[in-house]
């Protein structure tokens, strides 16, 4: 790469921050203001239909957002994973008078069905409202926000950090386990076999992790990670925009509006 | 702000704490995996929060704890209902830590009973409470085969928790045993809880003035 | 100023058996390029951890003797004010990568966010050190999947991008080739000419010999010479303590038990190749 392109790299950093999309550039906190919003809405209801909207609209936004794929892969995995046994055991076990089917000792309720469905799309509200959160704000930009309003540094470490180090010991202990096995360590055949594959895979890769801390430490340390004064950050996170103000604005309106009608049994 | 005593608490811990909860959550998630890619029966997701605990303290544990259930919710929200379980094994396993009992194996393997009976007791009043004792997981189909099979709902949560929960700290508590036996004394200095571990106390323990007092 | 004034000082890292460093009088001058050299666990990194403060203040142990930097005692010295006085780069790189930045332009940012630099100042510092280093190639790839030989540039970037007066480098160059590490020394020895002081260990005594302004040989624990590196470098003594002399010194070495000595013991490769082009020059001369 030529200094020009290097030049081309700083001037980005030097423009606020955009993911070149309207949605995945709402402020991380007008973000969770508006999910959180439609999240309330959804549970204020009595009914299935409105939540199942509402999920219905979090696949919506996440395709404007330029996620939809990714994003209807997690949560159908979500629902079929957790909505349909839910729904499932529900309409089994609960107890009702009408029945619908009968099924030995016990029997499939329209109370079963209804109690199902209420509380699955409940439950499916929140999963969508957090997963679609999560697949639109990096956890780059939710800590870089967090920072802004007061949150230490600190706190973005350890969250950012973990990430990393999910990635890297996992890697490492598959490389591990893959040696063992090509040096003949049974990771197959029976429980007791495969568990006595687990110590010695893990044990050393865990410690070399923790050891690794030491100079983690004196690294960040030698980075002024200790200094007690402001930092700066180089990414440049717009501040909440006019219209981000909006969004939450409007959001709070939105959710007291759906608590109140879901007091009065509006929905 | 809570932010700046969080800051303030990640300081009187000791310097190598802080990096040692990502440390942490890594060992939870890495170990959950290893256990479904061997196919071993039992979870092994909360090494790292008992480790960290054991080590490091309560407080720092259960931090532990609570990060890696917020990182599973990220994906399978419902998990979220049972962070207070994983706090809670972070928080007991530094009490255990401080009185000594990582200490010994025999002790170690006993502590597998009050770990097992926040997990499969507190985990079944869990599912109860928030999801009616149908909640979903490892022993959803057990409970509905159970309450199927005409035992009372309650009932059912408890008889299919208990048991794999025993079943999960064993090898749990045995892994942290191991891996504190294997900590390097130059490490064990710096961490909050070393000096159970180092035995006798500490020859050179002239610590420098400046030490903790002046780290912003 | 002198950077560093070690007196009778020794150190026992916490619950070691051995003492790291005995009897330790040593002192470095500011503005120079100091190297140390010494087999391994002779004291090197102990010793530069002592400089940077990190003895006492994050490894504990048994300090005894005086140390003073920059005309402070150790111990007064607020840790903080310390690591930002003086910079380290350790020699393991893949330790001493951040882990939660996304680029390497942002990972070598790091230092300066924390120390609060304004945005525009960071971002024009970030591109003179990656210029320096020569790293264009890689400032938009994750730092967390480069090479050994790349995070060692990178921790190198980041610490010279907060421009610390004082640098203390432990073995800067030990997963880099023959070349990047001599462009490595040039860096180094570029920030000598802008005032820095730096402290140095390292193994490839041939560079050292080259850039470094005194020598300081390291052997279980205790300091066996100490001086200019022409002085240190050329003396009988130097490879008593299993340190290996530069090609070119035992060249002339070899040469001189030949008995066909050359005027000067060289210690650099310009100095050898300028001996041995006079003796060419010579010997041409005299056909
Ligand atoms: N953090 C530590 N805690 C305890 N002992 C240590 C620590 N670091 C080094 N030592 C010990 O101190 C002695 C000197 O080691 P040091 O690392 O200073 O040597 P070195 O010259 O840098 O060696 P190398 O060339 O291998 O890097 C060794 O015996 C080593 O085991
Ligand atoms: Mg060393």
């Amino acid at each position: 790469m030529t200094n020009n392109a290097v030049a081309a790299v700083a001037d980005r950093y030097r423009q606020p921050m955009t993911l070149g999309n309207a949605v995945l550039d709402i402020h991380p906190i007008a973000m969770v203001a508006g999910i959180t919003a439609l999240i309330v809405v959804g549970l204020a209801s009595a009914g299935w239909i409105v939540p199942l909207a509402v999920s219905a609209l979090f696949v919506g936004i996440a395709y404007l957002a330029g996620r939809g794929p990714s994003y209807l892969v997690t949560i159908l995995k979500l629902w079929i994973a957790v909505g349909l046994i839910l729904f499932a055991l529900r309409a089994l076990l609960v107890k009702g008078e009408t029945v619908l089917v009968p099924l030995g000792p016990i029997a499939i309720t329209r109370e079963g069905i209804e109690n199902g469905l209420r509380f699955t799309t409940a439950v499916m509200v929140i999963c969508g409202g957090v997963t679609l959160f999560f697949a639109i704000v990096s956890m780059r930009r939710l800590m870089l926000a967090l920072e802004r309003i007061g949150v230490s540094p600190r706190v973005s470490y350890v969250i950012l950090a973990s990430f990393q180090a999910i990635t890297d010991l996992g890697a490492t202990a598959r490389v591990v386990l893959d040696a063992q096995k090509a040096r003949g360590i049974e990771t197959e055949g029976n429980v007791f076999v495969r568990a006595r594959a687990f110590f010695p895979v893990l044990a050393p890769v865990f410690l070399t992790a923790m050891t690794a801390t030491e100079e983690r430490a004196i690294a960040l340390d030698a980075r002024a990670f200790n200094n007690p004064g402001r930092h700066t950050s180089l990414l440049n996170l717009k501040p909440l925009t006019a219209v981000d103000t909006v969004l939450v604005v409007l959001s709070l309106v939105v959710a007291a509006a759906a608590v109140t009608g879901g007091i009065l049994g509006w929905f | 702000m809570a932010s700046s005593r969080f800051a303030t608490f990640m300081r009187g811990y000791g310097r190598l704490t802080i990096f040692m909860i990502p440390i942490g959550i890594a060992i939870n998630f890495v170990g959950g995996q290893i256990a479904l890619l061997l196919k071993l029966p039992v979870y092994l997701d909360s090494i790292g929060t008992i480790l960290v605990g054991a080590t490091c303290g309560g407080l720092p544990g259960a931090l532990v704890g609570l990060i890696s259930n917020g990182i599973n919710s990220i994906t399978s929200p419902p998990t979220f209902a049972f962070a207070i379980l994983n706090v809670a094994f972070g928080l007991l396993a530094g009490y255990f830590g401080r009185i000594g009992v990582f200490r010994t194996w025999w002790k170690t393997l006993l502590s597998v009973l009050p770990f097992a009976f926040i997990g499969g007791f507190c985990g079944a009043l869990i599912t109860i409470w928030v999801f009616d004792g149908l909640a979903v997981g490892g022993g959803a189909i057990v409970v509905g085969a159970l309450t199927a099979m005409g035992m009372d709902l309650n009932t059912a949560n408890f008889a299919a928790q208990l048991p794999m929960d025993v079943l999960d700290k064993v090898p749990t508590v045995l892994i942290v045993y191991a891996i504190i036996k294997g900590i390097p004394k130059r490490l064990l200095v710096k961490l909050p809880l070393g000096r159970v571990y180092l035995g006798q106390p500490n020859p050179r323990a002239k610590k420098p003035v400046a030490t903790t007092a002046t780290q912003p | 100023m002198v950077l560093a004034a070690l007196t009778g000082v020794g150190f026992t890292y916490a619950y070691a058996e051995q003492p790291a460093l005995v009897g330790i009088d040593l002192q470095l001058e500011e503005g120079r390029l100091h190297g140390v050299v010494g087999l391994n666990s002779s004291g090197k990194t102990t010793l530069c951890s002592l400089i940077r403060g990190v003895i006492p203040h994050f490894h504990h142990g048994d300090l005894t003797g005086e140390v003073v930097i920059l005309g402070r005692p150790l111990l007064d010295w607020d840790p903080a004010e310390l690591s930002r006085t003086i910079g380290c780069v350790f020699d393991n790189p893949f330790t001493q990568i951040s882990g939660i930045r996304e680029t390497v332009f942002e990972e070598i940012a790091i230092g300066l966010e924390n120390l609060g630099v304004p945005r525009d100042e960071m971002i024009e510092r970030v591109e003179s050190v990656v210029e320096q280093l020569g790293i264009e190639a890689i400032v938009e790839k994750n730092p967390n999947e480069l090479s050994g030989g790349q995070r060692q540039k990178v921790a190198f970037a980041s610490i010279i991008a907060m421009d610390a007066p004082v640098v203390v480098i432990d073995e800067p160059t030990s997963q880099l080739d023959p070349e990047a590490s001599e462009a490595v020394f040039e860096i180094i020895e570029g920030l000598k000419h802008r005032g820095k002081s730096i402290v140095l260990a390292e193994h490839k005594i041939d560079l050292l010999a080259q850039y470094a302004d005194t020598i300081t040989v390291m052997n279980e624990g205790t300091v066996v010479m100490h001086g200019p590196t022409r002085d240190v470098v050329g003396s009988d003594e130097f490879g008593a303590y299993g340190v290996v002399p530069p090609e070119v010194t035992e060249l002339g070495r070899r040469l001189a038990a030949a008995g066909k000595p050359l005027d000067r013991l060289p210690i650099k490769r310009a100095e050898a190749f300028d001996e041995i082009s006079v003796r060419i020059g010579r010997s041409t001369h005299a056909h």
